[in-house]
């Protein structure tokens, strides 16, 4: 299988006011076509500025040093702000941790799933609205009719979790960047949510970069898996091999805790 | 409460805005004709608000006068509102030199006691309602746009905006779209507000002769015009005070109810 993503010795600063935080240092990353990379570590190990910076999402304060970042050849570290809102969505989309929070409180379901569909191609209302409907059956959502004229305070967090999932595969994007995306949900919706992410990897065949700090799931859905610590990528191996016999001393550590209470 | 006080707000307001629009089928008389029985007439059956110096009925004239006042308001505030929401949006999103730049220009704009700039761009622009609309709301816009853009620097942070960007939104969409509807609540308040002060400002020009000329009628001029009868004709007076003290207090009921509604 060929490389979807290459990041290659990417290094991210936060500027603050008295001083420089290097959040992500020297970070190599591979993303293959079709896999589900898990990128694990503990907080603060530099996980989610590393996936935000693949499309430049990073807080205002944040900037990226040095590094590069292959999408299928292309640099997006070098590419202009606009060419880089054509990518964010269309090839590269992202689910997030506070999926209630990742709506936008004023508009209906409807009306932002309408949104995404139609950003990145033209589409007539009626076609729209049409594919809205496919998408909330897609990522399994009973009654599509009235949830597209609901708000998001009026849906549980799983359900919002599914929309913005909804939101995220409207453009077909070829990789998906889940960032803790089922953190704030209890254990069973979780795994509602899992369970959908994988079926849905395989039918529509994206490549999953997922970004967790909980090592049973990294064993559940990765085929590789990642292990960051203080900024760096120290260790990647398949799934099986790193649960196995992990080489470096903090992947370990972090087995042993899970091994200690209970949840491996 | 608050929505008591909105609802009270709401129908005063209703009632100026339906006598304003149906004014030549409400009103009694031609605002401009003059009944030959007699000036300064107390209210009576016939006038029901009197007549004024020139023999007008008053209740006419407050009825057609209501018409320029509210309007005058409305779209002055309707300017103010367009500027600083562009500046105050602008200011907000981007950030930097941008930002100083546009709360610097603020910060001049309100140094200039607001009241003698109009007084003095009148003068020598000339006055009519137009021209009253325009300068009452390019001097009108510093406080939404403050207002504005400061409910934008905490709505930008906010995670359904970077949602949009992660969705690849440009950023005029994420102002336009996302960040200009969530932040309007204390917008249509402060607006609410403008509308009242923008009628008082009015008032004021038209009182001082740089406002609304005669005879078109505005409750300013109307006032102005009971100056010199005021100790014999109270009625002239009392009236079109009563109509801006009324719509000013209306217009503050819906400002403070809808603050109370949408925090």
């Amino acid at each position: 299988m060929g490389n979807l993503l290459e990041i290659r010795n990417l290094k991210v600063n936060f500027n603050l006011d008295d001083q420089v935080i290097t959040a992500v240092d020297g970070v190599d990353l591979d993303v293959r076509e079709g896999e589900v990379l898990v990128l694990a570590g503990e907080s603060g190990s530099g996980k989610t500025v590393t996936a935000l910076s693949i499309t430049r999402l990073l807080p205002r304060t944040a900037e990226i040093v040095s590094g590069s970042v292959m999408l299928r050849g292309k640099d997006l570290a070098r590419l202009s702000e606009d060419s880089l809102a054509a990518i964010r969505g269309k090839e590269i989309a992202y689910i997030f941790q506070e999926p209630s929070s990742f709506l936008n409180p004023v508009y209906t379901i409807g009306n932002q799933l309408l949104e995404a569909i139609t950003l990145h191609h033209g589409k007539d209302k009626e076609e729209a609205l049409k594919e809205a409907r496919e998408l909330l059956a897609l990522v399994k959502i009973r009654e599509p009719e009235r949830v597209l004229l609901d708000y998001p305070h009026q849906l549980s967090g799983g359900m919002n979790q599914r929309v913005f999932l909804a939101m995220a595969l409207a453009c077909r994007p070829k990789l998906l960047i889940a960032d803790e995306p089922t953190t704030s949900l209890d254990v069973t919706v979780e795994a509602q949510i899992l369970q959908l992410l994988m079926e849905l990897k395989m039918r529509l065949g994206f490549s999953l970069l997922f970004i967790t700090h909980n090592l049973s799931i990294a064993r559940r859905i990765a085929d590789r898996v990642s292990v960051m610590y203080k900024g760096e990528v120290v260790e990647e191996a398949l799934t099986e091999d790193i649960f196995k016999a992990p080489k470096h001393s903090h992947t370990r550590e972090l087995i042993r805790a899970y091994e200690k209470i209970g949840r491996l | 409460m608050g929505s008591k006080r909105l609802l009270f707000g709401c129908l005063i307001i209703g009632i100026f805005s339906l006598l304003a629009i149906a004014a030549p089928l409400v009103s009694p008389y031609d605002p401009s004709s003059i009944d030959q029985a007699g000036l300064l007439m107390p209210p009576s059956a016939r006038h029901l608000l009197g007549t004024d110096g020139l023999g007008r009925d008053l209740l006419s004239r407050i009825i057609y006068g209501a018409r320029i006042s509210l309007s005058i308001g409305l779209i002055a505030v309707g300017i103010s509102v367009a500027i600083g929401l562009v500046f105050g949006a602008v200011s907000g999103f981007y950030g930097g030199l941008i930002d100083s730049l546009i709360m610097r220009f603020v910060d001049i704009m309100l140094c200039f006691p607001t009241f003698y700039l109009i007084l003095a761009v009148t003068a020598i622009l000339g006055p009519s309602i137009f021209n009253i609309m325009i300068i009452i709301g390019l001097t009108s816009w510093m406080g939404t746009a403050r207002l504005i853009r400061a409910e934008i620097l905490s709505l930008k942070e906010r995670e359904f905006i970077q949602a949009e960007r992660a969705i690849g939104a440009s950023s005029s969409r994420i102002i336009l779209r996302h960040l200009i509807p969530n932040a309007i609540g204390p917008v249509m308040v402060n607006a609410t507000l403008g509308i009242a002060g923008a009628i008082l400002v009015e008032s004021g020009l038209s009182f001082l002769g740089l406002g609304v000329q005669p005879p078109t009628p505005s409750w300013g001029n109307i006032l102005i015009e009971s100056k010199s009868t005021l100790g014999v004709a109270w009625w002239i007076t009392v009236f079109p005070g009563a109509a801006i003290l009324t719509t000013i207090l209306g217009f503050n009921f819906i400002a403070e109810g809808l603050k109370k509604k949408i925090g």
